[in-house]
């Protein structure tokens, strides 16, 4: 970026195209979090009201990496959800659930945390929607084998879901946005939120033990029916669940070495489920396509487009003008404001919007404070690093605030309330607040300590 | 032919807000007609009289059937009991939360085929049959109709 455009960021030409694209903006986010109108149908109708409007031309929308949709998410999400789709038959996730029960000798709260640490391993390497959908009908065939209350448990699984998806570049939607937009690779995202996600983890797992460690009382006949359960009944498919675990091991290989490879991690991903598709030896692969989360994608498709607009018009620039304005380009402030505003934002609103706004806002932040850096001196900025981190870490852990801050949430509420357990907002939040504000003041000190105090 | 050719009367319904303990012990002594033989489902009626559901053994069966089992495939990890158990749960239940509700249901006056029409594509056993008022006047089985196609058999083969 050159000093003239980052002038040009300051003087925002608020014009017809602007007002435009930023009433689009608005009013689709506002519909979006009343949940009036399903939020896929809002972000197609928003992002095609920016086409058939002009705010951008559909060459803008569909090639170009700075208004445009994000393929890398785009391709990496459904890639992920067809090798899991292919995944998912063998009984693997069954048998990994039954047999974390049985390592948790029939102990209501040993089960729970081991869930716990299973959910957020799954969770780190699988979406979290996913994961939870996996575990969450196992921990209510648990509960109801133990008599136990099962809300703690599904609760209990949704908030592991949500810490340890925020540990890798694939465990949850934010991240992947994050690590496209900044051009970060797996093991970035390894070496800086892992190891405090393993700290958090701590601490989470010694909250649901002072929540729950007292109440959760089963006898011992009640046991022996989880202890009777046999896992490996479990498996339906012993050679695809060998071929599977064949190819996800590869795509991890593959992320793992993706920056060293020169690869993005859609290439890999795509790669994987090209090969797990062909391994399958399926002639009908219809199906595996047709369970494809295609609401979720068309949702991020209409999101990045809606967000290309207010991007072009300037908006996303004059937003971080006056972001900076307010913290006087003081990037310590800025990290910590940036961590808690995206945990409270992300708490209400959907993670997903929001880093979806806030990824070109850093960036326009960026360009003002280094007008003469460009490409990746500017993106992986060393004093622009600790930021991109804050928002990865409020916008994943906030999710766990509210019953509607994540998706795992909504899945688990709405399992909860079929199986004929309602949990009420009040209840979510009365466990998610205190964990999401612990969790997130865990990694208040990480940030300060780890890239201010230590540098 | 027509439905209410072949429909039977049958004389014991359900209220939606009994429980599901009391209906199935209507559901299990209820008679097809006069010395009939037993009913799978019977139509749950309003106060009025109109048609607002219909409570089957299979509706049973899936109201007994914990919705996490359908998600998954964890029929292997079932225990000894634990049905007992889900039927204690679900006898306390009203029939109006248990019960199908959207019934096909057809006009006293319609052909038969229609109704084998709606039973292959809904792929239903039994349709209440209703009045002009859209009071349900009888049920029509699959059985009926079968009854129905063997006589028409018979009388061709008797022509011939």
């Amino acid at each position: 970026m050159t000093q003239e455009a980052a002038q040009a960021g300051v003087q925002v030409a608020m014009n017809s195209s602007f007002w435009i694209a930023t009433a689009i903006f608005v009013i689709a986010y506002v519909v979006i979090v009343s949940e009036m109108i399903h939020k896929t149908i809002v972000a197609i109708i928003g992002g095609s009201l920016m086409l058939v409007l002009k705010i951008l031309a559909q060459h803008e929308a569909f090639h170009l990496e700075e208004f445009g949709i994000d393929w890398n998410v785009i391709f990496l999400l459904i890639s992920m959800m067809i090798i899991i789709n292919l995944m998912k038959p063998t009984g693997l996730f069954e048998y990994i659930a039954i047999k974390s029960a049985k390592w948790g000798r029939g102990d209501p709260f040993r089960i729970m945390a081991i869930f716990a640490v299973v959910t957020s391993l799954l969770s780190a390497l699988l979406d979290n929607v996913t994961t939870v959908l996996l575990i969450a009908p196992v921990t209510l065939l648990i509960a109801d084998a133990l008599e136990v209350d099962p809300i703690p448990y599904l609760i209990s699984c949704a908030l592991a879901s949500n810490i340890g998806g925020t540990a890798t570049l694939i465990g949850d939607p934010p991240n992947i946005m994050i690590a496209s937009k900044a051009q970060l690779n797996f093991m970035d995202f390894i070496k800086h939120l892992a190891p405090i996600v393993l700290v958090v983890m701590v601490f989470y797992l010694g909250a649901i033990k002072l929540l729950w460690g007292r109440k959760l009382r089963t006898k011992e006949e009640l046991k022996k029916r989880v202890m009777g359960m046999n896992e490996r009944e479990a498996i339906r498919d012993p050679l695809m669940l060998k071929k599977s675990l064949f190819v996800l091991s590869l795509v991890l290989i593959g992320f793992i070495f993706h920056g060293l490879l020169h690869l993005q991690p859609a290439t890999v991903a795509l790669f994987g489920a090209g090969l797990l598709l062909l391994l399958s030896g399926t002639q009908e692969p219809h199906h595996v396509f047709a369970e494809v989360e295609w609401p979720t994608i068309f949702f991020f498709i209409g999101l990045f487009i809606i967000v290309g607009g207010v991007v072009k018009v300037g908006l996303i620039k004059w937003m971080s003008v006056q972001v900076l304005d307010i913290t006087k380009g003081n990037l310590f402030a800025t990290s910590m404001v940036l961590m808690w505003f995206s945990a409270f934002a992300s708490a209400i609103v959907d993670n997903i919007p929001y880093v979806a706004t806030m990824n070109p806002l850093i960036i326009d932040m960026a360009r003002q404070i280094w007008p003469h850096e460009t490409g990746l001196q500017l993106l992986q900025h060393q004093d622009l690093m600790p930021l991109w981190w804050s928002l990865a870490l409020g916008a994943c852990l906030g999710g766990n605030g509210t019953a509607i801050g994540a998706s795992a949430n909504v899945i688990v509420v709405g399992m909860s309330e079929k199986a004929g357990n309602k949990i009420s907002f009040a209840r979510f939040m009365l466990y998610g607040m205190p964990i999401m504000i612990m969790t997130v003041a865990v990694s208040t000190v990480y940030i300060w300590v780890r890239y201010y105090l230590l540098g | 032919m027509k439905a209410k050719d072949v429909m039977i009367r049958v004389s014991d319904h359900l209220a939606p807000d009994a429980t599901v303990g009391e209906a199935v012990n209507v559901l299990i002594s209820a008679r097809r007609g006069e010395n009939g033989t037993g009913v799978k489902g019977l139509a749950v009626l309003d106060e009025a009289g109109k048609l607002i559901g219909i409570l089957t053994m299979r509706d049973i069966l899936k109201a007994v059937f914990p919705t996490y089992m359908s998600f998954m495939n964890l029929g292997d990890f079932a225990w000894d009991g634990m049905l007992e158990e889900m039927a204690g749960k679900v006898a306390g239940k009203k029939v109006q939360d248990v019960m199908s509700k959207d019934v096909m249901t057809v006009h006293e006056e319609a052909p038969l085929m229609e109704c084998v029409d709606h039973m292959l594509k809904g792929n239903i056993k039994r349709l209440p049959v209703v009045d002009e008022s859209n009071r349900m006047v009888g049920m029509l089985y699959e059985k009926d109709i079968f009854l129905a196609i063997t006589k028409a058999m018979r009388r061709g083969e008797a022509k011939r």
